[in-house]
């Protein structure tokens, strides 16, 4: 780099730059440009994030990808689109329903209406239930076998990843799992981050009593263990959701971030930045939360990047144990349940749930690891 | 939790899952065990109950031995014998027995040594693997190996050697174990009195009381005589109401006797408060030494906080075949062969137990106690479905082990609350039973293994109707036409079926809970998978045993999946169907019903019951407080060098000889 040092004084290149018009102005990039400058140049940062925006497609269109209702079809002269009800249940237009389709569009459809069509999700399968026989038929008139069901269900041309013991598909249950675990950790450390960032300014900016007050607020939910509340909802209510889990794991693991936040506040508070803006005038809220917070988030998002890692391992372990969302619940976490029980005979139920859970926790965990990097200059490569 | 409500804990507990006869005969767990909860994977549930009652502070009450027993005022046996017409009760050598029948049914269709060679699973296979293996010891004992060790498996820890004190099914291992029974029923469930403790019983007439005069050559392991004070003194401990003695659970049935009377050293009386079918069981109860227990109750009525009742807990005195020799808690605990047992005054006076030692090893999961299985450290255990269809058919499984299944009367079924806004029409529950897509249910999720359930009582026994009801398929038309009729439809378009309730519209949403084993959640599963198609939605809550348990009781479901296995007399069932029964979560009330339960007990010919209970099993079927689902028989592996195994509709050992029949041969292949 010291190469690459400029050999004109200043000066001489300030003469320099008046002299010649056609010398641009340089527009400083900015912390955030720079930080993204200095993460770019990491590889295997960049291919993490390239691997978790794919899970964000993945997650985003899962029913096109994996799934049994039709992404679009024209029925009885409407145009509808069954597999939203994968979504939210009440996006299904009830006609179906009415109509007694019970969930199998492929021969319906044709039956009621022969001249309706439809397009299809790109792999015919369904994470919550068994594909039975004959339920699709191709172009030559052949009914499809059902998945298979026992150990037998290896991977195959039909099963990418093989089915479980159930007979339901791997990699539908797979796909439709990265919903669930890319919403577990963004969900859950929106919330963290909602209340820690918040309690955190707080605490610094305001200081005194109010400090002392959310100080042992911060301390005592650190000693609330979120594994015995998240039991004690399971046993509370009827049906528990991911979005239970998620609203748990977000209300216990703020602390960290308010912390963190809290000493940031503390420091540039006494900057000259902020004398500045109180001397103009602003008020309290808008110096806290337009001043000081965008300079103190760089540091605040690596433990919430390491936090979403986190929340995906909690909600793995706790399907894992058996106490996640109600089933069927086709989490990660779910998949390597159902192949604990028969480890030697279904290789396929550990390798790809497994495989997932460590590559998306490794992805995160890097990415935080180079937002550190990028955003503390303390650690920069270049600094050395 | 009171008692009651302990009790039936308790009687959860006695699950189908573990054997639990005596290698001596002590009494099957006929009572106790009479439709039992099936606790797939919750063996110890009611450890709590009693480390919460252990934990309180001793009561200041005064002990009364027998306090709850009503006033009565028994005649003199003279008295008794004038009046009663003595009717003569089978007293047998139950394996003596079980011998003469086999000799009369077909002999094994290939020698020992091929058996041990066949793998089980193509038809036919378990027939000839369960009669050559099956072959009972000679009558004197020649071919039997008496200097081995068997080695079986529990999946909970021993909580109390004391027989009153029972409450979890390691306990019963214990106690059959160790314990000496005095009325026992065969695989048929036929009651006699085993030989190797009486010598005659006898019910008079009128079927009000029972005369048993026990043998004068039994002996606990202190070295004094088993008389028939014990039992009268046993009988006053279990009928003594006492805040710091909790006996859950062999309180149940025995209270349901008037008084029993020991009369001398060895003539013992029970008197019943009427006579009824049912009364054998209730005689069945646990025997714990009068000359040790009358000194050191009164000082600690809890049996478990004095000094001399710890010392009894780790050294107990005992009168069956077997006595405790180590016990390393949560770990596992070792009886070994007691002589004087089998021993009097130098001579052999009753069958020497067929193993020097029994080790009961406690293993929690059952993929680890399947590779303890495989690699030979234990030497029977009880397969799960997908265990026996896909994980025992490798050579390492067959190295050591065999493996036979056989009927078991257990039943499994979604149960509903009849209170609920849901259940109540009787229309809607067929609607359920009619969406249970059954095919997927017992080809997929049950391997094949179980058959359809067609009512309360298994097709094989003997009040089972012979109009039986038909085979329910699915069909979901029919549902959603008999939902359309009890009012629930689609009435505001949104997919999910509603009614107006009072003056409220309610979407039909409901939790179905279930337990947490993988048939468990995989049937629930199923079902809200059916139930989606028509319009409902199931929300499947997987439940920890015990919490379901106590959910049941206090009526706080809506549906919920649970199975009974089989008592020794059809009339067990009253207390899960007839109105306001303990067992009977779902709230079901029919008259009839009840008058037919009470018939079926006073009604002594068996033709006749039979009768009574098909009618009940018809009703039943037509009001479907539960949609039936299947039966599940009993799965069990068995190292190759035992012989001797058979099943009862209760599994391989809760009955008698049960588990004391089986051995290991002096010369094996």
């Amino acid at each position: 780099m010291l190469n690459e040092l400029p050999t004109e004084t200043p000066a001489e290149l300030l003469e320099r730059d008046a002299a010649d018009p056609h010398v641009p102005e340089q527009v400083s990039r900015g912390f955030w440009g720079e930080a993204w400058q200095r993460f770019r140049q990491r590889k295997l940062q960049m291919m993490s994030l390239a691997f978790v925006m794919f899970l964000g497609i993945v997650a985003l269109t899962a029913p096109m990808i994996a799934g049994t209702k039709p992404i679009v079809c024209k029925y009885k002269g409407s145009i509808y689109f069954p597999a939203m009800g994968y979504y939210v249940r009440s996006w299904e237009n009830p006609i179906f329903r009415k109509e007694r389709f019970r969930n199998i569009y492929p021969k319906n459809l044709k039956k009621k209406d022969p001249e309706s069509w439809a397009v299809w999700p790109l792999v015919y399968q369904d994470p919550y239930r068994r594909v039975r026989k004959n339920e699709w038929v191709d172009e030559n008139g052949e009914g499809r076998p059902g998945n298979p069901s026992g150990t037998k269900g290896s991977p195959s041309s039909l099963n990418w990843f093989g089915t479980n013991q159930q007979g339901f598909d791997v990699f539908a249950q797979m796909v439709h799992g990265t919903q669930i675990a890319l919403s577990v950790g963004f969900v859950s450390m929106g919330i963290a981050a909602s209340i820690g960032i918040f309690i955190g300014a707080l605490a610094g900016y305001l200081g005194g009593w109010i400090d002392i007050l959310l100080s042992r607020l911060i301390e005592v939910v650190m000693c609330v263990p979120s594994l015995v509340l998240i039991l004690a909802l399971v046993a509370m209510l009827d049906n528990v959701t991911n979005w239970h889990l998620m609203a748990i794991v977000g209300c216990t693991s703020w602390t960290g971030i308010a912390r963190l936040t809290r000493a940031e506040f503390l420091k540039l508070k006494q900057m000259e930045f902020i004398t500045a803006a109180r001397a103009l005038g602003a008020n309290r809220w808008r110096i806290m939360f337009r001043h000081v917070l965008r300079n103190a988030l760089a540091p605040v998002l690596v433990p919430i990047t390491f936090g979403i890692a986190a929340a995906i391992l909690i909600e793995s372990g706790l399907s894992y144990l058996g106490f996640g969302a109600s089933p069927p619940n086709p989490s990660w976490g779910t998949l390597l349940k159902s192949g604990r029980t028969a480890i030697q005979q279904m290789w396929w139920l550990i390798v790809f749930p497994g495989t997932a859970i460590f590559l998306t926790v490794l992805a995160y965990n890097l990415i935080g690891e180079g937002l550190q990097e990028a955003t503390d200059p303390r650690l920069r490569q270049d600094s050395h | 939790m009171t008692i009651a409500k302990l009790s039936l804990t308790l009687c959860c507990l006695l699950a189908l899952t573990a054997g639990c006869s005596s290698s001596t005969e002590a009494p099957p767990k006929a009572k106790q065990s009479e439709e039992q909860a099936i606790a797939d994977e919750s063996t110890d549930s009611a450890e709590t109950s009693e480390t919460e009652e252990a934990e309180a502070a001793p009561s200041d009450q005064p002990f009364v031995l027998g306090n709850a027993i009503v006033d009565f005022d028994p005649p003199t046996l003279e008295e008794l014998d004038e009046s009663a017409d003595w009717q003569d009760n089978p007293v047998l050598d139950s394996e003596a027995q079980l011998r003469k029948e086999l000799a009369e049914e077909e002999p094994p269709e290939v020698s020992v040594e091929e058996a041990l060679k066949l793998k089980n699973g193509p038809p036919g296979n378990n027939k000839k693997i369960l009669t050559a293996l099956g072959v009972l010891a000679d009558a004197d004992g020649k071919n039997v190996d008496y200097d081995q060790d068997f080695v079986r498996h529990v999946t909970g820890d021993l909580k109390t050697t004391n027989p009153v004190m029972v409450s979890s099914v390691t306990d019963f291992e214990f106690s059959d174990l160790s314990g000496l029974g005095f009325l026992s029923f065969d695989r048929h469930f036929n009651y006699f009195a085993p030989q190797n403790s009486v010598v005659s019983w006898q019910t008079s007439k009128d079927g009000l009381t029972d005369k048993m005069v026990i043998r004068d050559d039994l002996t606990w392991s202190d070295g004094k005589p088993v008389t028939a004070h014990d039992i009268e003194f046993s009988y006053r401990l279990i009928m003594t109401d006492h805040d710091d003695l909790v006996i859950p659970a062999v309180r149940q049935g025995t209270d349901q006797l008037k008084l029993v009377k020991a009369y001398d050293d060895h003539t013992i009386v029970y008197f019943h408060k009427t006579a009824l079918a049912t009364n054998k069981p209730n005689m069945i109860f646990p025997i714990l030494p009068k000359h040790i227990y009358e000194k050191t109750l009164p000082e600690d009525p809890s049996m478990k906080r004095s000094k001399r009742h710890r010392e009894l807990e780790d050294h107990p005195v005992v009168n069956g075949g077997y006595t405790l020799s180590k016990r390393v808690r949560n770990q596992e605990f070792v009886v070994k062969r007691r002589e004087s047992y089998y021993m009097h005054n130098g001579k052999q006076v009753r069958k020497k137990p067929y193993f020097k030692s029994v080790r009961v090893k406690v293993i929690e999961d059952a993929n680890t106690a399947l590779l303890a299985l495989k690699k030979g450290d234990i030497e029977e255990m009880l397969l799960r479905p997908e265990q026996w269809e896909s994980q025992t058919g490798d050579a390492a499984f067959y190295k050591h082990n065999t493996k036979v299944t056989a009927i078991e009367w257990t039943n499994f079924f979604f149960q509903y609350n009849v209170e609920s806004r849901y259940f109540a029409d009787k229309k809607v529950r067929w609607a359920m039973t009619y969406a249970v897509d059954y095919e997927e249910l017992l080809k997929t999720i049950c391997r094949d293994l179980y058959q359809q359930s067609q009512g309360t009582y298994h097709p094989e026994s003997w009040m089972f109707p012979e109009n039986a009801p038909k085979i329910v398929q699915q069909d979901l038309d029919k549902a959603e036409d008999l939902l359309d009729e009890a009012g629930w439809d689609d009435s505001d378009g949104d997919g999910i079926r509603d009614k107006m309730i009072d003056g409220k519209l309610v979407p039909f949403e409901f939790a179905l809970m279930t337990y947490t084993s993988e048939t468990g959640i995989q049937a629930a599963t199923l079902m809200k998978e059916c139930l989606d198609q028509i319009g409902i939605i199931a929300h499947v809550k997987s439940t920890e045993f015990t919490v379901m348990q106590q959910k049941n009781l206090d009526h706080e479901f809506d549906m919920t999946m649970g199975g009974w296995g089989t008592s020794t007399d059809p009339d067990s069932n009253e207390n899960i169907f007839a109105t306001g029964q303990n067992r009977n979560y779902g709230q079901y009330s029919n008259e009839e019903v009840d008058r037919l339960f009470k018939e079926g007990r006073k009604e002594l010919d068996k033709e006749k019951r039979a009768a009574i209970y098909a009618k009940i099993h018809q009703i039943l079927w037509d009001d479907q407080p539960y949609t039936w689902l299947f039966y599940r028989p009993a799965f069990y592996a068995f190292n190759k060098k035992l012989r001797g195994y058979h099943f009862s509709p209760r599994g391989p050992y809760n009955y008698s000889p049960g588990v004391s029949s089986i051995y290991v041969p002096a010369e094996r292949p």
